[in-house]
């Protein structure tokens, strides 16, 4: 599983997902991208039966935290994991998806 | 530079056989009898949908037209569901300026003439593209904020039942609201999960409608006392807390200020409840009530008309319905209509003197707090 990429600010040391735009806390520009290990724990869960137009009932959306307190939204790939369950996150560009870590 | 409320006009919501215009006009006219006619100088219109066919395109000079305004200036404002009260804020700016002497304010909103899913794609637009590409929507990340406020203070669902029941037993005596039935408990618990732990009864539903209210320099029953926006990160995962929301606190504490008022002086509150959840967690950032404690407020009863403090006595997002860009103006004309004791059957047991409106855009991205009381400064 290849590494998440995660980004750092260099002015007020916050840490997030990669966005379009600057720090979303301070909005400095002056950011560094580096790589995580592609694995979290559940913080939330939860099934569309309502999705929206050009996706399918039931969609699966997880709220993951992974290193350094950072948070993903992501689409469960498989059976939907509970809260606190680890999971393995991975990008496909724009968008992530998790599925449950394998045992090791 | 004090004004206020001189009128309020309010259609019916719910699903209308006619178009955005006829909806705009028809609560536009309401507000106009309201001050029997007097010239208005400025108009502002709020809609967040509406393609070509309900003349999105150009809807100010239609409405203008229509009512009879062209010699007034006018400005069309958007901040998804928090449209209404943008469109009060940006009128009592503009009057403020003091180059305007009255103002005509209309949101609205025609949703139910397209498929459900088209309207969930829609509202989703205003998350985070990021969001959005992973098929979030509205209702999902609302639930995934339920599930982190359940957790956090181990409440079962049952917290979010009390909220619908209390929606919906508010709406039933207003007769402009979408929804005319009271449910129980075990109906909500009951109903088709949407986004569990959220169910079809804990959400607000698609609905068609608008409001107007007439905004002028003057004091009154309904002066405005204090206004207060805040803005949040647009991606829910960069906020801070998932368990209350920094927009709407930053601008209750910006409208507190402006009026010298506190919480404890507010004896009517509309919250914008599109979620029940959310209803917990506005009554608390609101600070009428500390973090964990909302629930034992709409479950004990002292959130309704003869309670401590009445929340949406007009029945809210919830029972009144959700026409997205109208909802926040009708927050602020029923505290109005509260104030000047023009509620009729959906009035508070008290009069009340100070009342506070709070709407919300998106996912409370950028939520608006206004307070409105007797008299002036």
């Amino acid at each position: 599983m290849p590494p998440l990429e995660l980004v750092r600010c260099n002015a007020c040391h916050h840490r997030f997902l990669p966005t379009d735009g600057p720090c979303p806390k301070c909005g400095s520009v002056d950011c560094t991208t580096y790589s995580a290990p592609p694995v979290g724990k559940v913080l939330a869960a939860t099934e569309l039966h309502y999705p929206a137009a050009g996706f399918h009932a039931p969609h699966p959306l997880l709220l993951v935290e992974v290193s350094d307190a950072v948070r993903v939204l992501a689409i469960a790939d498989g059976s939907l994991p509970a809260p606190g369950a680890l999971v393995e996150v991975r990008s496909e560009g724009d968008v992530y998806r998790a599925r449950p870590e394998p045992t090791r | 530079m004090t004004l206020h409320v001189a009128s309020v006009g309010m259609g019916r919501f719910g699903k209308r056989p006619e178009g955005l215009v006829d909806l705009a006009a028809e609560a536009a006219n309401l507000a106009l009898e309201g001050v029997g006619r007097k010239t208005v100088d400025l108009l502002v219109v709020g809609s967040m949908f509406a393609q070509g066919p309900h003349g999105k395109e150009a809807l100010l000079p239609r409405l203008a037209g229509r009512l009879g305004l062209e010699t007034a200036s006018g400005f069309r404002v958007d901040s998804s569901s928090g449209t209404g009260a943008m469109a009060f804020h940006a009128a009592a700016l503009a009057l403020e300026s003091g180059r305007f002497e009255r103002a005509l304010v209309i949101a609205a909103e025609k949703m139910t003439d397209r498929p459900t899913a088209e309207i969930t794609r829609d509202l989703a637009a205003s998350l985070h593209t990021t969001e959005a590409v992973a098929g979030a929507t509205m209702p999902a990340l609302a639930a995934l904020v339920t599930q982190r406020y359940l957790e956090r203070y181990a409440f079962p669902t049952d917290v979010l039942d009390a909220v619908a029941v209390h929606a919906r037993a508010m709406a039933v005596e207003n007769p402009n609201a979408h929804f005319q039935k009271a449910v129980t408990a075990e109906e909500v618990a009951a109903s088709r999960p949407v986004a569990l732990p959220l169910r079809l009864l804990h959400c607000s539903a698609i609905s068609d409608g608008a409001t107007a209210l007439v905004l002028e320099r003057g004091t009154g029953p309904a002066t405005v006392l204090g206004l207060g926006q805040g803005f949040d990160a647009l991606r829910l995962i960069d906020r801070e807390e998932l368990t209350s929301f920094a927009a709407t606190r930053v601008a209750a504490r910006r409208a507190y200020e402006k009026a010298h008022l506190t919480r404890k002086e507010v004896e009517v509150v509309e919250l914008h409840d599109a979620f029940a959840s959310f209803a917990l967690i506005h009554t608390e950032d609101l600070g009428f009530c500390g973090p964990g404690e909302a629930p034992r407020w709409f479950e004990s009863g002292w959130v309704t008309r003869e309670g401590r403090l009445p929340i949406n006595p007009s029945g809210g997002v919830i029972g009144r319905g959700h026409p997205v860009a109208a909802s926040g103006l009708a927050e602020i004309g029923e505290v109005a209509l509260q104030l000047r004791g023009e509620a009729g059957r959906h009035a508070t047991a008290q009069r009340p003197k100070v009342g506070l409106a709070h709407a919300v855009s998106g996912i409370a991205a950028h939520n608006f707090v206004t307070i409105l009381g007797a008299g002036g400064p």
